[in-house]
């Protein structure tokens, strides 16, 4: 084994041999197994068989389209309504298959694996927890003296723990997707063909179900990185993993409500938030005027490298004392 | 190969404004046992914290085997084995597990070696129990193994005593002792209670207000030319007293001081008949001569006076 292989393993081992973890995991197993069921009892499910696909999606079109009107009568909602948009949508999407003579596919495991992409916010948060204590109760159980004083530089401790974290978001993410499949089908069964139609770019396209699902997990996985390290570096400032975790959730939560806030200021675009949402770019609609994929890119970067110098300069050249 | 296990050069350090080790520079010899004696708060931990690299050094150097830990940290840390403060495990893992994890920190421990520190600290029966369940002496004992699993020349023992019950302290004073022998490492073991560690140690190094105040030698070392260049801290009981301190003074240049009716002073032991036959020669009368049997203990409060902080 490899030093720096060791050092990670080192760290995975004292992350999993602790009860606190296997209750992260837990947690997530009972959300995923909770929302199949749910959504099992609840969503009664459009059945779609070969013959009758055709009058199904314009039985449902014309009960979307009264359902509309019956809307607006009744609101008088403003021209871009959230509701009307979305009941437009599901039609648009319903012509798609008919126009292009494709069957939809009734819910199955890898549409509710898709559904589930937005777990990945609790994977953040576990990560973050991760993230925050990593450091922290090192220091918290002064063990950090035992580790430091190996014949390994603190720039490579600082490596291990950071690879470690996101070896264990890794980890939980493949956990998420995989427990998300099983369940799925177990609970739905899975698709007979993986073709489904999305929104790209403000058009309606065929893709994979596949492709669609790890996209839409990929996207993810940037804001989990950049609020990962993040914690990393206030734990590694602070030596304290609550204020790290509280910190990081906060900001997490509270993201997009500080973009809003200072939408009208030039340099809100520079604000991380603002940026960690790549999607927006590949549906359409970015968030503010003169921002591009590329712009957010750098952004992000810069970000990035600050957490990372940051993080490096204080855990290599500070004192360790007085705990 | 270096000549001393450690030196210290001159070392300072400095936080914020204020100076807390003023320019300590002593050298720890191959093999021996090496006290470091000072009130709490003399700096003994910080100046342990930069032998091994986890304080910075503010200027002057430290040198292990010949390797300045500022410089070449990798080399000088891979012949120390240590414990700073308290021996803080982690608790939610055994004993061995604890082991191994540093183990696989280094690069020639194998399991064998794992097995044989901890039968040579005496933890086996209790080496699968999680940390969290240990009592004090058990994690001192482990803190032991661990420091020596990579088979290091130089042994640093932060207050290994402290909260230790008697019992605790006499098993610790023991091991050390065999651990040196057996191994073949140097130890520098600091504490603040000199009565604790008197006993194991070759030279004792004492530490006020950041200030190296002297150096003792405890045994007598190995060479026997040594042996007699030891001092020994004479108690006389002369008549007439006065005289006799000026004798001293003007034949032998020793400062004598007088204690009540006992005249007190230092000096070699092959200088004894000498200064014996002295008094003699000049009538003065001696009604009993002796080696003062004045501890370590007392010399130590002597040296450092009231424990001052600040």
């Amino acid at each position: 084994m490899g030093k720096f292989f060791k050092l990670i393993y080192n760290e995975e081992i004292k992350l999993y041999i602790r009860k606190s973890t296997w209750i992260m995991y837990i947690v997530l197993a009972g959300l995923i197994i909770g929302i199949a069921a749910l959504t099992n009892t609840f969503d009664q499910g459009k059945n779609y068989t070969s013959d009758n696909w055709r009058t199904e999606l314009q039985k449902e079109n014309k009960a979307l389209q009264k359902d509309t009107e019956d809307y607006i009568k009744e609101t008088n909602p403003d021209e871009d309504d959230f509701y009307v948009n979305m009941n437009q949508e599901e039609m648009d999407r319903n012509n798609y298959y008919l126009e292009h003579d494709i069957q939809p596919q009734n819910y199955g495991a890898w549409q509710f694996t898709s559904d589930n992409a937005g777990l990945l916010s609790v994977v953040s948060l576990l990560t973050i927890i991760v993230a925050a204590g990593t450091v922290a109760n090192e220091f918290r159980w002064g063990t950090i003296k035992l580790l430091l004083i190996r014949p390994i530089s603190r720039s490579v401790i600082l490596l291990s723990k950071y690879v470690s974290v996101l070896l264990f978001a890794l980890i939980t993410l493949v956990f998420v997707l995989a427990l998300s499949l099983i369940s799925g089908g177990m609970f739905f069964g899975f698709e007979d063909s993986l073709q489904t139609v999305v929104t790209s770019h403000g058009e309606l396209q065929q893709t994979s179900l596949v492709t669609e699902t790890l996209s839409s997990y990929g996207y993810q996985i940037v804001n989990l990185i950049m609020m990962t390290t993040f914690a990393f570096m206030i734990s590694v400032l602070f030596r304290n993993s609550a204020l790290a975790i509280g910190i990081a959730i906060f900001l997490m939560l509270s993201g997009n409500s500080i973009v809003g806030f200072f939408q009208d200021r030039a340099w809100a675009k520079y604000i991380l938030f603002a940026n960690t949402d790549l999607q927006q770019y590949t549906t359409g609609s970015p968030l503010m005027e003169g921002m591009t994929m590329q712009f957010s890119i750098t952004v992000l970067i810069v970000y990035y490298i600050i957490f990372i110098a940051l993080s490096w300069i204080m855990f290599t050249k500070r004192d360790v004392a007085g705990f | 190969m270096a000549e001393f296990a450690m030196e210290l050069i001159h070392t300072k350090k400095r936080i914020g404004q204020k100076e807390i080790i003023k320019g300590l520079s002593f050298q720890i010899k191959k093999g021996e046992v090496f006290g470091f004696i000072g009130p709490n708060g003399a700096g003994k931990t910080t100046t342990i914290r930069m032998m091994v690299g986890l304080m910075n050094i503010t200027s002057g150097d430290i040198l292990i085997q010949g390797n300045s830990i500022k410089t070449k940290f990798k080399e000088a840390i891979k012949e120390v084995g240590a414990i700073v403060e308290n021996p803080e495990m982690y608790p939610f893992m055994t004993g061995w597990q604890n082991l191994m994890h540093y183990a696989r920190m280094s690069s020639d421990v194998t399991k064998e070696r794992v097995h044989e520190v901890v039968a040579l600290v005496g933890l086996e029966k209790a080496i699968n129990q999680k940390v969290g369940r240990y009592s004090l002496g058990m994690r001192q004992r482990l803190g032991i193994a661990q420091a020596l699993l990579s088979y290091p020349s130089i042994l640093i023992l932060d207050e290994p005593t402290n909260g230790l019950d008697p019992a605790g302290i006499r098993e610790i004073r023991q091991y050390i002792r065999r651990i040196a022998e057996e191994e073949q490492v140097s130890v520098i073991i600091s504490s603040h209670l000199l009565s604790e560690i008197e006993m194991m140690c070759d030279r004792i190094g004492i530490i006020k207000n950041g200030e190296l105040i002297t150096i003792e030698s405890v045994r007598a070392a190995v060479g026997e030319s040594e042996k007699e260049k030891e001092l020994l801290m004479m108690q006389v009981e002369a008549a007439p007293i006065d005289k006799a301190i000026n004798l001293l003074q003007a034949k032998h240049s020793i400062k004598a001081v007088r204690e009540e009716k006992m005249l007190v002073f230092q000096t070699e032991k092959e200088n004894v008949p000498s200064i014996i036959k002295t008094l003699v020669e000049q009538d003065i009368a001696i009604y009993q001569a002796g080696v003062a049997k004045k501890s370590l203990e007392d010399k130590f409060f002597d040296l450092i006076g009231e424990n001052t902080i600040g």
